[in-house]
């Protein structure tokens, strides 16, 4: 145990010292991700003002705070993308990790985490800077403060565990990227990232149950600016725990799987 | 002239070589139509809400989505792939091949690569078009086809430049590939009609990232909300952009000292 | 005493499906998928002792790399047995994975941006060293490759020979006991080259550890490996001294002598390989290599007089020649 942590702390701080090198290119790139919520928030602010101030619940004050938040759960829940494993694999970078006593999927956990808290304290001056533009309605208590920080951090594990399940999909097929769009399309449907799920269907608003993607975006979002009732921020915690537990169980099956079939081609 | 010979020949071989992936030509129809549906949801859950948009209506905003999906495809097609193949030459010293070659730089530079299935993209964005201009019972005149045309080609333009100037910092500033992160963002906002934003990011996206000008103006001119005087200024811009591109071009030359021994 | 590494028949074959060109053929294939078996390793044996340092050689794409990769336990292998500090290797548990090394040539395990000394503390933490143990044997290694100014500094600031000692110094810090070096020099000045072999020399004698190392620079293999395993097509061609190898498949002797007159002619006597004033080197014959000496000293008047083996160079290249059909 004590060993994990030694390589945790070691990996977030070689992964923070790195990313600090590279503050523009990391704003850049923040910066990109901006636009995507921005947009979502300037069409809907303007639905809401001409149905009269709020649409599905939401006026424009909310909708911003819901965007803001947006853009921090965005930064949190970013994990190595299937395309990086396909990356890794060709580059022979995997062999080496394969090479060293530390599972390499800790390595991915730990490098992102360090790169996180970058991000964040970088975040904090863009969440400002939009604040003041567009006036968010937002006032959490602080329950939904700190059900809202651990939140964030699980949804962070469980996108990780959902794009290490259709990265390890590389392993098998170089010819996934079919695979990997749908994916993403379910998620922006399914998880609140396009709009906040109240707005979609109730069909979807369901299924969004059974689906993790909710619980990697639109769940924390929702514990800071939902307004929701104690039992739903504790059952939506429990939701979370739920699929990171069985998440890591499918996670660690399959790798084994995997690894047998990666040293049996040589990647 | 020779310029026009070469590019043509770097698109005869860009084309064959993507005949050899044709798996290629599957996943970007498949990427095209996946866009595609969740744009169309997105205009449908506004629509479910409200009859227009700052003044736009539903097959406006169809013919908006029809334009940004075409455009999309030709900055994808031909304008990102040359890019960010000379941002990657200008990092690695290796752009010291396409300088040697008897042909105007820039040229050769912009015109190396082509993605030819990107083109699914313009197929899919005029059909888009079409559907959108027969809810509109195909109100559109003489004039406002040309303004139509023309302003793509502007558009096009304009972006080509915008891009051009950003890589070229890359002689100075050597990281600059998360521009390709910045730049697909700010597209994204394309998809709606830029009135439709706050001041400042309308007159960001008209003037810092031409976007304004790739998506909104051709659709207003087929929609026939064209102006003269947009017009005009589309084409004053253009030429403005075109000018600092080859500019900055040409002095980033002058500082380029290829990779170090 | 045990054999520290321990292969017996290792075989590695792939299946791959073949391919024609042409439309027919791919359209054909769309149905009817034909395979060959490709026989990468065909049934290799050896064992090499602890403390040993031995040149694994062999043309590209002779097995090398993938007999590399089952010892280290990125392949499987299709049949055979491979024994690596008592350990499989293909299960690569924990406990061989910390005994263990690999560093290539041209590859980094380094971070880019970050000094050396940051990416030796990520090693600690990965090999769970001992922090005490860690400095001095990381204080160590820095003194012995004269490292002290360049840790602090940026990797990506580092020339490539720098960066190179600065791998093998992060690849050394856990001590393992078995280090598997793939062209360790590759790109290096020949200055550098030698300070790497000396430190992997220094390395093996303080530690008693046993080095597998590819090298396609002779002058690695001349310095530090007095047993070379040569391989070739899959199959074990040669396993024994450098000196025997040479001895066996070299047909040449190298003959070098001073003449006084240049216009004589020497093509009775050998192939001239060259002249440097009146320098003369010839190759010779290994079974006439004493009667033409003899010759030499009776019919010409011939000063400073050689013998030696032909170089290595030569020797390997004959050798990478052998074709496949002379192996079955």
């Amino acid at each position: 145990m004590k060993r994990y942590i030694d390589f945790y702390t070691s990996m977030m701080r070689l992964s923070v010292l790195e990313q600090w090198q590279y503050p523009i290119a990391n704003y850049f790139y923040m910066i990109g991700m901006l636009a995507e919520p921005v947009i979502y928030m300037v069409v809907w602010s303007a639905v809401a003002t001409q149905q009269g101030g709020s649409v599905g619940g939401y006026t424009p004050g909310s909708l911003a705070a819901y965007y803001i938040v947006w853009t921090l759960v965005r930064q949190m829940n970013i994990a190595f993308t299937p395309y990086g494993w396909e990356w890794r694999i060709r580059q022979g970078r995997l062999s080496m990790s394969l090479m060293r006593p530390m599972h390499p999927l800790h390595e991915d956990v730990a490098f992102f985490a360090g790169w996180k808290v970058v991000m964040i304290i970088l975040w904090i001056p863009l969440a400002l800077a939009l604040s003041f533009f567009f006036k968010p309605d937002l006032h959490p208590t602080l329950l939904e403060g700190a059900v809202f920080f651990i939140a964030i951090w699980m949804a962070y594990l469980i996108r990780t565990i959902t794009l290490s399940l259709l990265g390890m999909v590389t392993f098998w097929t170089t010819r996934v990227s079919a695979l990997f769009e749908l994916y993403f399309a379910a998620e922006l449907i399914f998880s609140g990232r396009l709009v906040p799920l109240s707005l979609m269907p109730e069909w979807v608003q369901q299924a969004a149950w059974f689906m993790p993607f909710r619980w990697a975006f639109g769940f924390p979002i929702e514990t800071l600016v939902g307004n929701m009732p104690v039992n739903d921020l504790f059952l939506g915690l429990g939701m979370q725990f739920v699929w990171i537990f069985f998440g890591t169980i499918l996670v660690s099956q399959i790798w084994k799987i995997a690894i047998r079939q990666f040293s049996a081609v040589g990647g | 002239m020779q310029g026009f010979k070469l590019a043509f020949n770097y698109l005869r071989i860009g084309v064959m070589n993507e005949f050899q992936y044709r798996a290629n030509l599957y996943i970007q129809i498949l990427q095209t139509f996946i866009a595609l549906g969740t744009g169309l949801i997105g205009l449908s859950l506004v629509f479910d809400q409200v009859d227009q948009l700052g003044g736009w209506g539903k097959a406006d905003l169809l013919a908006v989505m029809g334009v940004f999906t075409i455009m999309g495809g030709v900055i994808r097609a031909a304008i990102q792939p040359n890019m960010e193949r000379l941002m990657d030459e200008i990092r690695e010293g290796t752009l010291d091949y396409a300088l040697t070659k008897p042909a105007d730089s820039q040229l050769l530079v912009s015109v190396r690569e082509f993605r030819l299935w990107t083109l699914v993209d313009v197929v899919v964005g005029v059909v888009v078009l079409i559907i959108a201009l027969n809810q509109l019972n195909w109100l559109v005149g003489g004039w406002s086809a040309l303004g139509f045309f023309t302003a793509l080609v502007m558009g096009a333009l304009m972006i080509y430049c915008f891009w051009l100037i950003i890589t070229s910092t890359a002689f100075w500033f050597v990281r600059v590939h998360e521009i390709a992160n910045l730049f697909e963002g700010l597209y994204a906002a394309g998809r709606w009609p830029v009135n439709i934003y706050p001041n400042w990011l309308r007159y960001g996206l008209t003037f810092l990232v031409p976007v304004a000008f790739a998506v909104t103006v051709p659709a207003s001119a087929l929609t026939g909300r064209l102006t003269l005087q947009t017009w005009l200024g589309a084409l004053a811009l253009t030429v403005t952009l075109f000018t600092i591109a080859r500019f900055i071009w040409k002095v980033g030359l002058r500082n380029y000292s290829g990779a170090s021994a | 005493m045990p054999s520290v590494i321990s292969i017996s028949k290792l075989a590695k074959h792939y299946q791959v499906p073949e391919r024609e060109a042409g439309l027919k053929a791919a359209a054909k294939g769309l149905f009817k998928r034909t395979y060959k078996i490709v026989k990468a390793v065909d049934g290799i044996t050896f064992d090499i002792q602890p403390g040993e340092i031995v040149g694994f050689l062999g043309p590209n794409g002779a097995g090398k790399t993938t007999t590399l990769k089952m010892l280290t336990g990125l392949l499987h292998p299709t049949s055979g047995q491979v024994s690596v500090l008592g350990f499989e290797p293909a299960k690569r548990p924990h406990d061989y994975l910390r005994q263990i090394t690999l560093v290539m040539g041209n590859r980094n395990q380094l971070s880019w941006d970050l000094p050396a000394l940051d990416s030796f503390d990520l090693q600690r933490a990965i090999y769970s060293i001992p922090t005490d143990e860690f400095k001095r044997t990381r204080d160590e290694f820095i003194e012995l490759l004269e490292l002290k100014d360049l840790v602090q500094k940026p990797v990506r600031n580092l020339s490539l020979g720098e960066r190179m000692k600065m791998e093998f110094v992060g690849a050394l810090l856990h001590k393992p006991k078995v280090l598997f070096l793939d062209e360790p020099t590759l790109g290096l000045d020949v200055t550098m080259q030698k300070r790497i072999r000396s430190f992997v020399a220094e390395y093996n004698q303080r530690y008693n550890a046993t080095v597998l190392l590819t090298s396609h620079y002779m002058a690695d293999v001349e310095a530090l490996c007095k047993r070379v395993i040569v391989i070739h097509h899959g199959q074990l061609l040669f396993d024994g001294e450098l000196s025997a190898l040479v001895e066996k498949f070299s047909a040449f002797k190298t003959v070098g002598f001073t003449l006084e007159d240049p216009a004589a002619d020497l093509s009775q006597y050998g192939d001239v390989v060259s002249v440097d004033g009146s320098r003369v080197t010839m190759r010779v014959p290994k079974e006439k290599t004493s009667a033409v000496t003899s010759r030499l000293l009776n019919e010409l008047s011939v000063e400073d007089l050689t013998v030696e083996a032909a170089p290595i160079e030569d020797v390997i290249e004959s050798v990478f020649s052998v074709k496949k059909e002379a192996l079955e």
